[in-house]
């Protein structure tokens, strides 16, 4: 009997994996995300799948070269779904370009087998320092991203912090991306001669952050660093402790849902890393074109404008590339020139040895500003 | 299966073969490399499987905590390869033990608790290895995971995963032969035997503490390998993977296959691999999806995968060769018992023995002693400290003072399954056959094999005749009770007078010496009760010594050898029944009321 | 540590403690009767925030809100009794069929969060309080301050504890739950409906859960995944407590919730550990719960 089912296992499954995938005349994109489970996920890898399906409607729209097929698969976070999907885009749907995932370990899992495969991937909106830089030395890298860059949002916020302010503390979650951070955070506090005056940490999933913030008020901390995904827990228990330092963090924490859950009046203040500038009348329009496709749904601006900007740019090498293959798609990304990017990505984003769609340059501290993430000044 | 009758080697291994050939051509055949992957992920997660299913299908041990088990071979084996250069195959093997030394840890604690407390220890076992590998960063890199873990291709970028399918593949059939083997030999027995009744499968000479950490470390091995080989499929792993999700899936794939089957692992695993990459792309209701599979599957295929598939055989076949024959009809006549060891003296002797709840003395300084080859009755009203002393002397209480000899050697401090070693039987009041068991199945239980775990596997996967003497004796044994064309039937199935008689056929095939048994006639009509009573005269004759309590008066006079009177945990009278019928003490604990009306209803009763 | 800061640490222990009792108590009832409990139990309470979220925003008055939350929380525990639960009996005899209940009321749980993120979004959500004007309604106890939602939480759990103590040993129904646990066959003797009790056991888990949704609302963000957090650690308490008597579910609640906030405060790295080494540790020591009684299953 086992012998027939271990037999059988191919039939079956070529059976299974044949359904979705549909005629050959379309150019395939595949999109791995983190779209069910904890929100701290899922507000991150809807947001920058709304930007990317919008970016392939309007390619569409403008009469596009190819027609496209996005195959959108759900990692659930976790890296052995992600690596297993990731084969089989690559296997079996085929796809000449990959776009994913939320989770930075996620990526640093499936990276080394679409190198190793010579398949090119687009990082995001996972935001790890070393996603791009451990391939960048391998020619050709296959590994780009359009998306925030740890190290560039924590230099920003450390050149203003420190400036700002004399007291600083860190409250990060327990998940490894957020470690990393903490990490990056001290290392860059060290070359500037500050020590932080508390660091606690909180789990993922955790209801209550009164414990932290009470160690960061026993701590005097004028600036809170705030690096726990659940971005809104921070502020809860401000009133009853009767402590309001400043926070700044994560860019996540210009997420339109944590304005919603923390108050205007709350938020006020708050600095986070940006790369959207909302002064821009682009942005505002890029905004506005979001609220009425996705209406509530639509929650996130600037993760979705790089969701945009990394369909964008996919796109224009699809349209641009010799042959519509891996390696062609991947030649095309390195020599994309043109873009009109809504978020800082410039015009040309990537060179042979720039895999990055946003540097140090293009990245900006943002602050909530009467209901609005604005440019801060300092 | 699992009910199998006869042992067909010659079949078995050839179907192994097939599948060795299956597993070796397999990645040949196949170009894409995406389902050699998803192979590969199918073959070391039923190895997991096949773990979990002998803890939880077999001795119905709950474990939340198994992804626990699968992260610490994981991350065994990646930090031994990645950190200190082992070679893999030394870093797996590694990684395995300490997966298998945490199993014997957790199986400890399982010892001393039970259901939903085990569920919850044994899930905050996965939670704390879980916040292990997330926050101890420097060694485990978190989230972000462990970097430079060399992949199982053995040098071979082109043909390595077809080298890592063959290894999995092999391991895989090495379990799967030996859950096979599990499944069909006295393992599985005993391990049902102690997940339906630990008190009695510890008196039918089960050590009950030492199968419960066996099979809690087995199942733990099993998710290590998995869990070892998970991290050189990749190169790369992090926290994220080890997940309070990975032991449900793993659950899942149990039940859904068919819990306590040879192959539910297996098609339970296809299953879940399979509906996780159909609906990979409906994330918007792959919830749903996963709940709906889970009710309609829990609630219309109980049996699951591999009871579905019997039942359709069954339906198109009719009864197959697959269900126990019927074995053909001897005469059912009684033929002579095996004689009970010769023994010096008495067989049984209790010495002032003392046992204390609390306050509450049950039972208080009670001597007896039994020959070879008596009947010896304890009785006494409800609440006398009968049932307290049955169970001093089996080894389910510990007495607090006092001792028991059996054959003249002291066994107050050993446990009950030692003194079932040692020629002590018992039957219980409210019957204790194992009721996913058949009636011969059960007997079998009885029979105590000398034949090592190695001689044993081997005669199973070479022998036709494997446990064929065992179940001739069983069958014998049956057939004087005239009950040998019931031996496939389930003790459900039975009415209760054959139910008693299979339990008593249960405890002679333990040869013992001594037999205690727990009302034996309760709830039986006249009828049934002689034949019981026979059968007790000719267990007698045997040379077995008994001591048996009972309600029943008639039944105590008319056998009874000896009879010892208990009465608030005192012993009021000892010897002969009738000396023991006219005690004036007896019959006012007896009865209570006044004397000559008492006396007048126990003359009545003998 | 500042003795205002200890009264800060308690309280708030005591807040998510007294959550936890009330989820704790419903995996308690249920399982007092019937050996089995919903593995969802965190999962209902969430549905029922998320429906008390969405009635308040919609502007309808509190105690409607409550009303209804109760009702139909209510149904959902008669739903689940019936339809996930009921039809395993059939199945009792069946190899491993003594644990199917942990998958069915699983997959009830799973479908739950799927409706709740079709209907309202996957992302967290903020609950408006139930008597306050904002969610900054702050009073000073000891020195330190206190939401008064975290207050009413409190309160409303202890009472509502208290009532079911009662319930249970001073109604006639209560004992009928106490006779249906002792032995459901001696109990139909008894003349009384086993089957009704038993679903009334699912239909009071549900109701506590229904409460405790209501109230955590305000205290925490809600959001699709939270369920399970709850489960775990009221699961986690009832075990602390013993499984035994509402009572000893309510000390392991409050050990359970203060425990967590201070050893967050004092390492909050491994926060989350130190009460589960708590709780593995007494199950060591006292494998039945602190209130537990020890069965040896001699027959």
């Amino acid at each position: 009997m086992a012998i027939k089912h271990s037999g059988a296992l191919a039939l079956l499954t070529t059976l299974a994996l044949s359904i979705g995938s549909a005629s050959a005349e379309n150019v395939k994109i595949g999109v791995v995300q983190g779209l069910s489970g904890p929100p701290a996920i899922t507000d991150f890898g809807e947001s920058y799948l709304q930007g990317i399906k919008l970016a392939v409607k309007d390619y569409e729209a403008k009469g596009g070269k190819h027609k496209i097929e996005l195959v959108v698969y759900d990692d659930e976070a976790n890296p052995q779904k992600a690596v297993s999907l990731v084969q089989r885009l690559m296997q079996n749907d085929k796809v000449p370009v990959i776009i994913g995932t939320v989770s930075s370990g996620n990526v640093l899992a499936f990276a080394p087998i679409m190198q190793k495969a010579g398949v090119p991937l687009v990082a995001g909106p996972s935001i790890a320092t070393n996603i791009t830089a451990q391939f960048i030395d391998q020619s050709p890298s296959y590994i780009f991203r359009c998306s925030m860059v740890e190290k560039f949002q924590i230099e920003s916020m450390l050149d203003w912090g420190t400036k700002t302010f004399k007291k600083i503390g860190l409250v990060h979650s327990t998940t490894g991306y957020a470690v990393f951070a903490a990490k990056e955070i001290q290392e860059g506090l060290k070359a500037r001669n500050v020590q932080l005056v508390a660091v606690e940490s909180a789990a993922p999933n955790v209801s209550d952050l009164t414990p932290q913030l009470l160690k960061m008020k026993e701590a005097g901390a004028e600036l809170v660093l705030n690096f726990h995904e659940s971005f809104e827990l921070i502020y809860r228990p401000m009133s009853k402790l009767d402590y309001r330092p400043t926070i700044a963090g994560n860019w996540g924490l210009s997420s339109m849902k944590v304005l919603q859950i923390v108050g205007q009046k709350e938020i006020e203040g708050t600095v986070m890393g940006q790369a959207l500038d909302m002064a821009l009348d682009g942005s505002k329009a890029f905004v506005a074109r979001m609220e009425t496709e996705y209406g509530k749904a639509f929650r996130w601006p600037v993760i979705a404008a790089l969701g945009y900007d990394a369909g964008q740019v996919v796109l224009r090498a699809l349209d641009t590339a010799k042959t519509i293959d891996p390696k062609g798609v991947r030649d095309a990304l390195e020599s994309v020139d043109g873009i009109k990017a809504i978020s800082a990505t410039p015009e040309k984003p990537f060179g042979p040895k720039d895999h990055e769609c946003l540097d140090r340059e293009h990245v900006f501290l943002g602050v909530w500003k009467s209901g609005q993430v604005v440019r801060l000044k300092y | 299966m699992s009910v199998e009758t006869h042992n067909s080697p010659w079949l078995r291994n050839g179907a192994y073969a097939a599948m060795a050939v299956a597993i070796a051509v397999f990645p040949l055949l196949i170009s894409n490399t995406f389902h050699i992957h998803l192979a590969q992920t199918l073959l070391y997660t039923t190895i997991a499987v096949i773990g979990l299913n002998l803890l939880l299908g077999l001795s119905g041990q709950m474990s939340m905590g198994q992804a626990g088990f699968y992260a610490i071979g994981a991350y065994g084996s990646a930090l031994l390869t990645a950190k200190l250069d082992w070679p893999i195959a030394a870093a797996m093997i590694a990684g395995i033990a300490l997966a298998g030394v945490a199993g014997c840890l957790v199986g400890l604690v399982a010892l001393r608790t039970r259901g939903l407390y085990l569920a919850m220890a044994t899930l905050a076992f996965g939670f704390m290895v879980e916040i292990a590998t997330q926050r101890w960063v420097d060694l485990t890199g978190g989230t972000m995971g462990v970097y430079g873990i060399p992949g199982l291709d053995f040098g071979s970028s082109t043909m390595g995963k077809t080298y890592y399918l063959w290894v999995v593949g092999a391991v895989y059939l090495a379990v799967q032969i030996a859950s096979d083997y599990v499944m069909n030999s006295r393992i599985r027995r005993n391990l049902l035997a102690l997940k339906e009744n630990e008190s009695a499968a510890r008196t039918a000479g089960i050590n009950v503490p030492a199968w419960r950490t066996v099979v809690f470390a087995v199942s733990s091995l099993a998710a290590g390998t998995a869990g070892a080989f998970f991290t050189h499929q990749n190169a790369y792993i992090n926290s994220d993977a080890f997940t309070l999700n990975l032991t449900l899936t793993m659950l899942i794939a149990t039940v859904i296959g068919g819990l306590g089957t040879s192959y539910g692992p297996l098609i339970g695993t296809l299953i879940t691999l399979m509906i996780a990459e159909l609906i990979a792309s409906l994330y918007d209701v792959s919830f749903m999806i996963n709940g709906f599979i889970l009710l309609t599957v829990l609630l219309l295929f109980p049996q699951g995968a591999i009871g579905l598939v019997q039942q359709a055989g069954k339906f198109l076949f009719g009864r197959t060769g697959a269900g126990p024959e019927t074995p053909t009809a001897m005469p059912d006549r009684p033929v002579a018992l095996p004689a009970a060891p010769p023994s010096n003296g008495p067989t049984l002797v209790v010495e002032n023995l003392t046992k204390r709840y609390g306050g509450v003395v049950a039972v208080r300084d009670v001597s007896l002693s039994i020959e070879r080859g008596t009947v010896h009755a304890l009785i006494g009203p409800n609440g006398a400290g009968k049932s307290t002393l049955i169970n001093c002397v089996s080894g389910l209480y510990r007495a607090d003072s006092g001792c028991i000899l059996l054959n003249g050697r002291d066994v107050t401090g050993l446990p009950a399954h030692a003194r079932a070693h040692m020629g002590l039987a018992r039957t219980f009041q409210n019957l204790q056959l194992v009721s996913s068991l058949t009636v011969m199945e059960n007997v079998q239980l009885g029979i105590r094999s000398n034949r090592s775990i190695v001689g044993d596997f081997s005669s199973w996967l070479l022998s036709s005749s494997f446990e064929a003497e065992e179940r001739a004796r069983a069958l014998a044994l049956l057939q004087q009770f005239g009950m040998a064309h019931l031996a496939a039937a389930r003790p459900e199935d039975l009415p209760y007078g054959h139910r008693k008689l299979a339990e008593l056929a249960r405890a002679i095939a333990e040869e013992p010496a001594v037999m205690l048994l727990d009302e034996p006639v309760a709830g039986l009509n006249d009828r049934e009760a002689q034949e019981i009573a026979d059968v007790i005269r000719r267990i007698r004759d045997s040379g077995t010594s008994i001591l048996l309590v009972e309600h029943n008066m008639e039944f105590v006079m008319k056998l009874a050898d000896r009879v010892t009177v208990l009465d608030y945990g005192e012993r009021i009278a000892q010897g002969a029944p009738e000396q023991v019928q006219k005690d004036p003490r007896v019959v006012e604990a007896y009865l209570g009321g006044s004397l000559e009306q008492s006396a007048g209803k126990l003359e009545a009763a003998s | 540590m500042s003795a205002a800061n200890f009264v800060q640490l308690l309280l708030s222990g005591l807040a998510m403690g007294a959550i936890y009792a009330l989820t704790a108590t419903g995996l308690f009832i249920a399982h007092l009767a019937t050996t089995r409990l919903n593995f969802g139990q965190g999962d209902f309470l969430m549905f029922a925030a998320y429906l008390s979220m969405a009635l308040l925003l919609a502007g309808v008055p509190v105690l409607l809100v409550m009303v209804v939350v109760l009702v139909v929380l209510a149904l959902m525990g008669w739903g689940l009794e019936r339809f996930a639960i009921r039809p395993l009996d059939r199945m009792r005899a069946l190899v491993g069929g003594q644990y199917s209940w942990v998958l069915t009321t699983m997959g009830v749980a799973l479908i739950i969060q799927n409706v709740v993120t079709l209907l309202w979004g996957k992302s967290s959500q903020y609950s408006p309080p139930l008597f306050s004007a904002n969610r900054q309604n702050v009073v000073q106890v000891f020195g330190a301050g206190v939401f008064v939602e975290e207050l009413l939480v409190i309160v409303a759990a202890l009472a509502v504890i208290l009532l079911f103590y009662a319930l249970l040993y001073r109604t006639r129904q209560g004992r009928a739950i106490y006779a249906v646990a002792f032995s459901p066959d001696t109990a139909a003797l008894l003349g009384i409906d086993v089957r009704r009790t038993v679903v009334l056991v699912f239909v009071m888990a549900s109701v506590l859960a229904a409460i405790s949704g209501v109230l955590v609302g305000p205290i925490v963000t809600v959001q699709p995944h939270m369920g399970l957090v709850f489960t775990v650690k009221a699961f986690a308490v009832a075990s602390l407590g013993g499984f035994a008597n509402p009572l000893g579910v309510l000390v392991g609640a409050i050990l359970f919730g203060v425990a967590e906030s201070f050893s967050n405060y004092v390492n909050s790295a491994f926060g989350d550990l130190y009460p589960l080494l708590l709780v593995m540790a007494l199950l060591v020591i006292k494998p039945s719960g602190l209130f537990g009684e020890a069965k040896t299953d001699v027959r």
